[in-house]
């Protein structure tokens, strides 16, 4: 099908793009990698009266080292991050962007965007939630940063106002003897996860000093499971300490049931996922390097 | 003398036997497609083109109250608007090829009083340009008043909630075949197996172009013109010209590149119609309809689901196969249309791949709340198939026999071919022992034997499973009369032209419509034979056009037939030429025909006086009928150079009371073997080793047939674990985009390794058999070894289609099949 008409407005800078949105008003929307706006206007589910389009402002796509963080433009592509050698420092990052749908999502679409969104099946929010990370902002009334957990607040909801866009993805580069993995489970490729997990570990030797797991597309948010990190902190890891820490995502999860699995097979997903992440974090801490790689059906 | 010279990579010999026909030539059709050059229907632009867009109804069963247009016609930008009841009054409903009760269905394109599935066209709306058409549609407003849905056949057929009035029942169709000697056969079994129930999933193609029309019916000249990708258009000008009562002669069909059919694009004449009345409202402006994705899933059509219901196998204590007894039930969707017709092509394969002789089938078909069915890749064939190859493995394993040993055991002999049925079919050709060892071969069999025993020492459940399948290729219309003894179809047919162009050009025309099956190339190779000349100096017109003149009431492209209706015609055209350019040439050159040589010489293609090294190019050859007649002798006033030809198969009207007859001229066999680990964490089934073996006989173009084999093991291993058409309780499709029904993509397709044999057909001219659905080996297979390793758990694997989620909820819940209540041995 074909959207709406709409009228279509391309922005010269972050700034003109807020101050367009506000005179605009509540019926214009920002367009980004459009990965997920566009479907959405070809099914006719969103009909905005204005677009303002971000892709043409400069400085907006990098990916950089500052300050012991990671600092991602709003509009860097999840094939940029894929292909850094940069974001590989924190394997996470890598994971996720790698697995993200297919190529040509993955050309398109943008971190921002995605976390912008807030889909229950994202991936970005997930995969970062189990990281230090911080969304700087823009809105009318200058700039602010918001910590993660405080920007995503439900499903397709953030902090955001109407009138406010994502500027920088910041990401705190984890200390020595981490390591995370993430991992999703899709049916085929271009399909959202029917689950994914996502674990960041700090090592010393075998012991987890600490530990965060999210899980995701099993409730209108990334869950972390906080059991489960309860259950590995201060632990020896071994397959038991795993296998006991991953049974107990199962009832953190919340899952709905759809094409994409039951609730009962979501949750059995959700263990499984998990185990198999920690076991590529605790090896990623020792300094292996190893590809985690997305299960498919 | 001929328009494009050679450009066909040296190295393509002919394969040793200086011949064509056989060699692995790269497809003279992939230069234009690959560079997206190909011309598809809605890259046909015409002046004053229309855009159509159909309101569908979000109910499965619902009466329509009313349907307002008003709003619709009012915006600017919108030509007209036409709803059910417009089309319903100016046209005669589809013909019904089912008999009694079932002729009384009134289908016509559109809900006219009642939508019968969701997403049923219930009015349409032809404006400017697609995006107006869209903005028109959500203006239509319809009521609808929500009736009881059906969607199960076994609930259908209690006829609580009835689609057809008229009909007055959910039963289309009910028929047994019974033969041999069914309840002797049980009495002396050694032993009996009874299976409660098994279900054939509802799953269909996703061809990568969805249904496409452009109609225009122009009032000044009355007559119809269609531009659209409707893979068996000599059918649906049936339907069509009775339909719009319009003389058949007046409706011009034309096709062009097609992104593949599958089968499921045979039945778009509902669509057609629609554009052509449309067309005709509006003024005789041409009306373009390109089916979305979505349309495409939730309406376009799906495979015939099917249940199994009561089935009882009889053995000897050999365990040899001597009865089997069931009672099966179809579902065809909300309107026959092409059924009933699932109902005999079934029995194309009534014995499968197996030699037992006595059979009891209760056939039944019922309509239900959801997308009608259309003849779906392995139509009708590949859930008898799978059926019969669930019964073998579950009676193996009952009795204590191997999977493979039990196939040995009961597999036609390879010296019983030309075999005939229990029901009158004459399987052509096969060795279905040999395939069965190359298959091994292929996949190291005693070593997986191995490696599956130690792994189900660790607790893991792996599974070796064979299935075996037959191809029916080339049927005979004749078993329409089977569900219908009215029905005035029976043979089959395929037209062909082979002619000297005015310059001398070879030109060959097929009444086919390929989908990617490269018929361009396979036809140029024939014809390039009979010439001895080189493929590309032949140019072959594909794509069907009904004022080409080349096709008969059967031609198009469907049921695995090409090879042989396609080729046969192809040939028979390119012989008629030959013969014609002889006498001609014998007259020119003076000299006697057997003198005559056919090849190519520094004039292109010729032929030369073995005698006097005398030698007349086709120029020559084409010069003197066309335009230089006067030089012809009278004996010669019949040569026209171009040559018609219509093949018909050597068919005879099946015995209709007997149900007995053969349904098909020849019959391919695949088998496959999967090995298949379901991981202990996630459930999902990981295919860890695949083999495909093919046998369509003689081979024309082996890369061609290798491609189609891998095309077919997707498409199936898709069907098997990933594709089902799903609808809710109340009829809601639940898989209507791409990230719901989760069609196949390569992350999800195993290596495939292909092996070949070939057993020729006696009953084609050159041996060769259609292969292009492929029994749906995979889903057979894949049935097989999830069965194989899930046996120690006491599962039933009773289901064609099975994934993680279902696998898990089987092993933890206990929801699926269950080997223990389900399926019972009783040893005599």
């Amino acid at each position: 099908m074909y959207p709406r008409s709409f009228h279509y407005h391309r922005a010269g800078s972050l700034k003109e793009a807020v101050s367009m949105l506000g005179q605009l008003g509540e019926g214009a929307k920002f367009l980004a990698g459009g990965q997920s706006l566009i479907p959405l206007l070809k099914l006719r589910f969103a009909n905005p009266e204005h677009l303002v389009d971000l892709n043409f402002i400069s400085g907006t796509s990098f990916i950089k080292e500052d300050s012991g963080a990671l600092h991602f433009g709003a509009m860097t592509r999840h094939a940029e991050i894929e292909h850094s050698a940069l974001a590989r420092m924190i394997p996470v990052l890598h994971d996720c962007a790698a697995g993200i749908a297919d190529v040509q999502v993955r050309n398109r679409g943008t971190i921002g965007g995605s976390l912008a969104e807030a889909d229950p099946s994202g991936d970005w929010a997930n995969a970062l939630i189990t990281l230090d990370t911080t969304v700087h902002c823009l809105g009318p009334n200058g700039t602010r940063a918001i910590h993660l957990e405080d920007f995503i607040k439900d499903a397709y909801t953030t902090a955001l106002a109407h009138d406010e866009l994502v500027t920088e993805v910041e990401v705190k580069i984890p200390p020595q003897g981490s390591g995370g993995a993430y991992l999703a489970f899709k049916r085929s490729a271009p399909v959202y996860p029917s689950a994914s997990a996502a674990v960041q570990l700090t090592m010393a030797g075998d012991v987890c000093r600490d530990a965060a797991i999210a899980l995701g597309c099993v409730g209108l948010t990334a869950i972390r499971a906080t059991e489960a990190e309860t259950a590995l902190r201060g632990k020896s890891l071994n397959d038991k300490t795993i296998a006991t820490a991953a049974e107990t995502a199962r009832a953190a999860a919340d899952p709905q049931s759809d094409m994409r699995g039951s609730a009962e097979y979501k949750r059995q997903l959700v263990v499984a996922l998990v185990k198999r992440a920690i076991q590529i974090a605790v090896r990623r801490a020792r300094g292996e390097q190893i590809e985690g790689a997305h299960l498919y059906a | 003398m001929f328009a494009e010279a050679p450009n066909i990579v040296a190295e393509e010999k002919k394969n040793g036997s200086g011949r064509w026909v056989g060699a692995s030539l790269p497809r003279k059709e992939e230069d234009r497609l690959l560079r997206g050059r190909g011309k598809f229907v809605d890259d046909i632009k015409l002046r004053e083109m229309t855009y159509l867009r159909f309101v569908r109804s979000p109910y499965a069963h619902a009466r329509i109250v009313s349907v307002d247009t008003s709003a619709a016609e009012a915006l600017p930008g919108v030509v007209c608007t036409i709803t059910g009841k417009e089309v319903a009054a100016q046209t005669q409903p589809f013909i019904e090829i089912a008999p009694d009760h079932a002729q009384k269905i009134r289908d016509f394109p559109m809900a006219v009083e009642k939508a019968r599935y969701q997403g049923e066209p219930v009015a349409a709306v032809v404006a400017e340009s697609p995006s107006l058409a869209d903005d028109a549609a959500e203006l239509v407003q319809v009521e609808y008043e929500p009736l009881e849905p059906v969607v199960d056949s076994e609930q259908a057929l209690l006829d609580k909630s009835i689609l057809h009035e008229e009909a007055g029942t959910n039963r289309i169709w009910t028929g047994i075949w019974e033969f041999g000697d069914v309840e002797k056969a049980f009495q002396e079994a050694a032993y009996v197996v009874n299976i409660d129930r098994m279900h054939f999933h509802r799953f269909s193609s996703t061809p990568l172009e969805t249904n496409v029309v452009i109609g225009q019916w122009d009032p000044k000249e009355d007559r119809i013109h269609y531009w659209c990708n409707n893979s068996f258009p000599a059918f649906a000008i049936q339907f069509l010209a009775a339909h719009l009562a319009v003389h058949i002669d007046r409706i011009r069909v034309q096709t062009s590149d097609i992104g593949g059919s599958f089968g499921i694009k045979i039945t778009s004449y509902p669509q057609m119609s629609v554009c052509a009345l449309a067309s005709k409202k509006a003024g005789g402006r041409p009306v373009k309809w390109v089916e979305t994705r979505s349309e495409h899933m939730i309406s376009s059509a799906h495979g015939n689901e099917r249940t199994f219901r009561d089935t009882r196998v009889a053995l000897d204590k050999n365990g040899e196969i001597t009865a089997i007894a069931s009672r099966h039930i179809d579902d065809c969707g909300a309107y026959p249309r092409y059924e009933p017709l699932g109902c005999v092509i079934y029995s194309q394969v009534f014995c499968g791949t197996y030699r037992f002789k006595n059979a009891r089938i209760e056939f039944t078909q019922t309509v239900s709340n959801k997308c009608p069915v259309g003849p779906n890749r392995g139509y009708s064939r590949m859930q008898h198939l799978w059926f019969l190859e669930r019964i073998v493995d579950i009676c193996a394993h009952e009795i204590g026999i191997a999977p493979d040993e039990m196939r040995l055991r009961n597999y036609i002999r390879t010296e019983e071919f030309p075999y005939t049925t229990p029901n009158g079919c004459v399987y052509d050709s096969g060795n279905y022992p040999k395939m069965l060892e190359v298959a091994k071969g292929l996949i190291g069999w005693d070593d997986w034997k191995k490696k599956q025993a130690d792994a189900r020492k660790q607790g893991r459940m792996i599974g070796i499973g064979i299935g075996t399948t037959l191809d029916s290729g080339t049927n005979n219309f004749g078993q329409s009369q089977i569900v219908n003894p009215n029905a005035p179809f029976s043979g089959n047919s395929q037209g062909a032209n082979c002619k000297l162009d005015i310059y001398g050009e070879v030109v060959v025309a097929v009444g086919s419509c390929p989908q990617g099956q490269g018929h361009e190339t396979v036809s140029a190779q024939v014809v390039a034979d009979v010439l001895n000349i080189h493929p590309d100096m032949i140019t072959v017109r594909t794509g069907f056009d009904t004022e080409r003149n080349v096709h008969t009431g059967m031609s198009g492209t469907y049921a695995s037939q090409f090879v042989v209706s396609g080729l046969s015609a192809v040939h028979g055209a390119a012989q008629k030429l030959k013969a014609e350019m002889k006498r001609l040439a014998a007259s020119v050159l003076e000299t006697k025909e057997d003198d005559l040589e056919f090849g190519v010489g520094q004039q292109g293609p010729e032929i030369k006086a073995k005698s006097t090294g005398k030698s007349i190019n086709y120029w020559g050859l084409a010069n003197i009928v066309n335009v230089n007649s006067a030089v012809l002798t009278p004996e010669l006033q019949d040569v026209t150079l171009n040559c018609r030809y219509i093949w018909r198969a050597n068919f005879k009207v099946p015995d209709k009371a007997k149900k007995y007859g053969n349904l098909t001229l020849t019959y391919s066999s695949q088998l496959h073997i999967a090995v298949i680990e379901v991981d202990r964490d996630t459930f999902v089934p990981k295919i860890l080793d695949y083999v495909a073996v093919d046998d369509c006989g003689v081979v024309i173009n082996p890369r061609i047939v290798e491609g189609q084999v891998y095309g077919a093991a997707a498409h199936g291993i898709g069907a098997a674990l990933m594709e089902t058409c799903a609808y809710d309780a109340v009829g809601n499709m639940l898989t209507s985009t791409f990230s719901d029904y989760t069609p196949i993509t390569a992350v999800n397709i195993p290596n495939i390794r292909y092996g070949h044999i070939s057993t020729p057909s006696p009953f084609t001219y050159s041996g060769a058999k259609g292969m292009g659905e492929g029994g749906a080996a995979p889903i057979h297979t894949i049935s097989a070894a999830l069965q194989d390793a899930l046996f120690a758990q006491g599962i039933f694997i009773n289901n064609s289609f099975n994934n993680a989620d279902s696998i898990f909820r089987s092993l933890k819940y206990r929801e699926g099949g269950q080997l223990a209540e389900q399926v019972r041995l009783e040893k005599r």
